[in-house]
């Protein structure tokens, strides 16, 4: 036989140089795929097999003062799903050669057979066997979703989708019954706010995600919110966990509770008030922010109008959605989610005269016998327009600074504020805060309007030293006004108090923070005899309450809108402080363009009187009655009479004579005789009291 | 001549051991999570058929090793029916349907893939052929005409089992024994370049094609359909990096590559011994078929340097093609990976080859 010859072997040498040549090229590439871009495929394998699974933590709840909760998170499982399990349900998984077998066989059909049509190969697939399709219309039912917007949701190109959030105890049972591929519960919590509307500007709201987006919610979110734990771990194509490979757990953090300064109780005293101020005078908008002027704690705070946190989107009832565009409709979210006392500046108007009057008490520019005389015209200073005290018309005439408070007299504020001065002035404006945040615990705190004494001309000293051409926020306001109640300390106003971690332990208190102090004893002690004067004796006589003392300032201010004076619109408020021997609170309240009338007196100042009077009472603060107040006490007792054995006309007569009021248990006649009566005669009791009589 | 005097080749037969022990090793570390989750938590379940034939196959290795290669030549017609019958073999009723497609025949409890035998088979009856036809090879009539009338019809008894990947391995390797046997160059540019524009056109035809063929360019454009495959494959080469994650440590083999233990073996060795382990395989492949071709330099006889060829190049064309799918370098195709993939009737006669290899080796002046 013959050996190969040379031909032959160079065609096998040929052939293993081609081998070779093969084999090296396949190698490069191994290299380069493994080493150089390999990093990249690593990154992307890993991103495949890695589930992240987070576990958040529940959000703090948020508590009042007295440890009622307002705000808390309850538990509500949520639907995710990994597109890419239910997408590779669709994948066919028979090997890729019949696809070429079917090209092949295909190019046969059509050669032999010009009729030949390409044939859609389908599958039958078995009843049980899971497709998109069906897992996106289970879904759909058990959730009462969008069939097409679920399907869209689960084949999507992202890694991970949140299908819904916070479905009901029903809907878990049902998606856990049906055991779909790629979609599973985590268990999820949701927020609540169990008081609705109470107190939603203070406490805003979350977003979906539970991120708190306005008030403390958003303030101190990061301490609510804790970290979240996560777990990830490697799972097979199928989602099963491996039995090696990367797991880590990330222990995270459980989010603190927050308790706020404010009272539940106190404010509901002022929402009840404030609501009864904004619909009686048809308002736009009403205010009202309750502090305790010694410690800078604000006990309730709250606007009208208001929103539910629980849905902030929900649109208010006497508005319909569908005439507004999406913008139309952020915008009046935005408005109703605003806290105005710290997000707004207004005119403060007539309460400023407070803080001029003290200002000048301090320096010495003025005592309490100081004469002011008020010929119903501002005449010390040049100006274009004139200046003129609200009563020119019947002038004030000679009056001391009381006197002068309580007339809300402008012209004698002008003095005072002239002989104060423009950089004196602008100093205690300063050291009262006004000009900059108070640094309360909610975002979005305007700042105001303060001018510098070096571009200030005269005549916006003597407007502004009875309180306007001013800006300041409500809550600055309040703050600079406790500042005069407590013996002249301003502190910070702060609405937490102090977190606490679940178990219940302080994790941060808040501490009262003195900012400095601004007025000495006495100016202070002669500022709340004045304040008491304005109410006892001045125009704010309907927020008295016999036996606590209250002193207080009203308000009315034209309203600047773009930069003008708009006519006819007012802010009114009252800003009343309680008892003045020992303040314990100070109530601002602003009514927003009342309709009837924009005297603050008649309509802020009664609300005032109401919420001092409840808080009092709630705070159990003894009532310290003057003698004026004794006195008439005394004369509204009556001894009761006897009336047993005299006709009911006759007793009926003595009885209205002496203001009591009666009753009787049964018909009678004229001449009926009275046989018994409760309280038996001898006692003392109020009039108006009532008379139970028994007849014969 | 002829005495069988001298020894075999040891170096090739010990390459061949390290391969079938590489694959008894990557057989069970990639078929373990399929065992385990589909055949009732038998995670052996493929190393076990693995194990089985690879012992069969070694001693069919030895049996073959003693018979002379030289009266397969006497036996070439019966090699011939072997094939036909093989081929035709699906359509009685043993033919085995499975993922559509006809590629096994059961006889008891065994499966066998006739493609196998005709493959073997065939480069058997090619050599023959070759050895005879020797004078007039390079004339077109007497030459090139029946040779390429055998190899095609070669390659029409697996096209019609409906695997055209095997049959183009098949064609190539026939092929190639051609051109070593002395075809005329100048026909076998002629026939590459019909076959090479009848392609082209067949491909360009409708863009589903062109789209098939070019998604091996950038799987990740199909990753969750053609590119599934390759894509999972490249991860595991990424995720192997220079030394691997460690032998049985891959996560790919977790149902991301689908029957990581057949077609796509070597993206697991990758990602299991990284960049070098996966060099020492293919240095492996490069010493088999080293040993091979230089068998075939110094056979005894045409017949015995043609079947050398014939063998060495099936085993080393699978292997390529094997790892350049699976590096994603050519579209995408399944071919199992020589010695190495799970697959019972590959290993028994790729080690019976490796048998009649080893006695031509003996014969061999080397």
């Amino acid at each position: 036989m013959k050996r190969p010859n040379l031909k032959i072997r160079k065609r096998i040498i040929f052939l293993m140089f081609l081998f070779f040549l093969i084999i090296i090229a396949l190698i490069i590439r191994l290299g380069y795929i493994q080493l150089i871009i390999g990093e990249e495929y690593k990154k992307e394998a890993y991103e495949q097999w890695s589930r992240d699974i987070t576990l958040n933590s529940v959000r703090g709840v948020i508590y009042d003062s007295k440890g009622k909760k307002l705000g808390m998170s309850i538990g509500s499982d949520t639907v995710v799903c990994w597109p890419d399990d239910v997408k590779k349900l669709e994948i066919d998984y028979s090997d890729i050669a019949i696809n070429e077998e079917n090209l092949f066989e295909e190019f046969f059909m059509k050669l032999t057979n010009p009729n030949y049509e390409e044939i859609e190969v389908v599958e039958q697939e078995p009843e049980n066997k899971q497709t998109p399709k069906k897992i996106a219309k289970t879904l759909a039912e058990i959730l009462e979703m969008d069939e097409e917007k679920i399907y869209e949701m689960i084949t999507g190109d992202e890694n991970y989708v949140t299908i819904k959030r916070w479905i009901t105890i029903e809907q878990s049972k049902k998606i856990k019954e049906a055991n779909l591929t790629g979609i599973s519960l985590i268990e999820d919590s949701k927020r609540v706010y169990p008081h609705g509307e109470f107190l939603a500007h203070v406490l805003g709201f979350t977003n979906i995600d539970q991120v708190g987006m306005y008030g403390i919610e958003s303030v101190y979110n990061d301490e609510l919110q804790g970290v979240p734990s996560r777990r990830i771990v490697n799972t097979d194509s199928k989602g099963r966990v491996l039995p090696y490979g990367y797991e880590e757990y990330f222990e995270g953090e459980e989010g603190l509770n927050v308790v706020l300064t404010i009272d539940e109780t106190i404010q509901h005293f002022a929402e009840d008030a404030l609501e009864k101020g904004f619909n009686d005078n048809n308002a736009e908008s009403a205010n009202i922010i309750i502090m305790n002027p010694n410690t800078g704690e604000i006990l309730a705070m709250a606007g009208l109008p208001e929103y539910n946190p629980n849905n902030p989107r929900e649109i208010p009832s006497n508005i319909n959605s569908e005439n507004y565009t999406q913008e139309e409709l952020q915008n009046i979210w935005f408005k109703y989610w605003r806290n105005s006392v710290v997000n707004d500046i207004y005119e403060p108007g007539s309460t400023f005269k407070l803080i001029t009057a003290a200002i000048a008490l301090e320096e010495n520019k003025i005592n309490l016998n100081t004469n002011f005389h008020c010929d119903g015209y501002v005449t010390q200073i040049e100006s274009n327009t004139t200046i003129k005290c609200w009563r020119y018309y019947n002038p004030h005439g000679d009056q001391n600074l009381f006197e002068a408070l309580q007339n809300s007299c402008n012209d004698a504020l002008a003095e005072i504020g002239l002989a104060i001065g423009k950089e004196t002035f602008f100093e205690y404006l300063n050291a009262l805060g006004f000009g900059e945040k108070t640094n309360v615990e909610l975002n979005g705190e305007a700042v105001g309007i303060v001018n510098n004494p070096d571009i200030m001309k005269d005549v916006n000293l003597v407007t502004q030293s009875f309180g306007q051409g001013i800006s300041v926020t409500q809550l600055q306001l309040a703050t600079a006004i406790s500042a005069i109640s407590n013996g002249g300390y301003l502190y910070e106003p702060h609405l937490v108090k102090n977190l606490v971690d679940q178990d219940g332990n302080i994790v941060m208190e808040k501490k009262p923070k003195l900012v400095r102090r601004v007025f000495s004893q006495d100016t202070s002690d002669k500022m709340l005899e004045a304040m008491k004067s304005v109410v006892s004796e001045g125009s704010s006589r309907s927020a008295y309450v016999p036996g606590y003392s209250v002193g207080g300032k009203t308000g009315t201010a034209q309203k600047v809108i773009d930069g003008i004076y708009a006519e006819d619109k007012y802010i009114t408020s009252f800003v009343g402080v309680a008892p003045t021997y020992d303040p314990e609170i100070l109530v601002l309240m602003s009514i927003d363009e009342p309709k009837e009338s924009y005297y603050a007196s008649t309509i802020v100042a009664p609300l005032i009187g109401e919420i001092i009077e409840n808080t009092m009472q709630y705070l159990n603060v003894e009532p310290k009655y003057d003698e004026e107040e004794l006195e008439k006490i005394e004369k509204s007792y009556v001894v009761v009479p006897e009336l047993e054995g005299l006709t009911i006309k006759e007793a009926s007569e003595i009885l209205t004579n002496l203001g009591l009021n009666h009753n009787v248990t049964m018909e009678i006649s004229e001449d009926t005789i009275v046989k018994k009566q409760y309280p038996e005669s001898g006692t003392e009791i109020l009039q108006n009291s009532m008379i139970t009589l028994i007849l014969n | 001549m002829g005495k069988p005097n001298k020894s075999i080749d040891w170096i090739l037969l010990i390459f061949i051991i390290v391969l079938v022990l590489i694959g008894f090793m990557m057989v069970f570390s990639s078929s373990y999570p399929d065992g385990y989750y589909n055949f009732d938590g038998n995670g052996f379940y493929f190393f076990e058929k693995q194990l089985i034939a690879g012992i069969i196959g070694i001693i069919a290795m030895f049996i073959a090793s003693f018979v002379n290669y030289r009266i397969y030549r006497k036996l070439s017609i019966v090699f011939l029916f072997f094939s036909i019958i093989a081929g035709l073999s699906l359509f009685t009723a043993y033919g085995t349907e499975a993922n559509g497609a006809q590629r096994w025949i059961s006889i008891g409890p065994m499966t066998l893939q006739p493609s196998e035998i005709i493959k073997v088979s065939s480069i058997i009856y090619l050599a023959y052929l070759l050895e005879k036809k020797n004078k007039v090879i390079h004339k077109f009539r007497e030459g090139f005409v029946p040779v390429v009338f055998w190899i095609v019809f070669f390659g029409g008894l697996i096209v019609i089992q409906k695997d055209l990947s095997t049959s183009m391995v098949l064609v190539l390797t026939l092929g190639i024994m051609f051109f070593v046997s002395g075809a005329n160059l100048f026909y076998i540019f002629i026939s590459l370049g019909l076959l090479g524009g009848a392609s082209y056109y067949l491909i360009i035809q409708e863009q589903y094609r062109i789209d098939r063929v070019l998604s091996f360019l950038d799987p990740f454009k199909y990753k969750l359909s053609l590119g599934w495959q390759v894509v999972q494959s490249l991860y595991a080469f990424g995720t192997g990096g220079l030394i691997g994650t460690g032998l049985g440590q891959s996560r790919q083999k977790f149902f991301y590559i689908p029957e990581p233990y057949n077609d796509f073996i070597f993206s697991i060795i990758g990602e299991e011994v990284g960049y070098i382990g996966a060099i020492l395989v293919i240095v492996c492949y490069i010493i088999v078929i080293w040993r091979g071709l230089r068998i075939s330099i110094n056979a005894d006889d045409l017949f015995g340097a043609y079947i050398a060829t014939g063998i060495t190049s099936l085993i080393g064309i699978q292997a390529f093609i094997h790892i350049a799918v699976v590096t994603s370098s050519m579209p995408p195709t399944g071919i199992s990976l020589p010695f190495i993939s799970a697959g019972g009737t590959s290993l028994v006669i790729l080690l019976s080859s490796i048998g009649i290899l080893l006695n031509i080796s003996k014969h061999a002046d080397i």
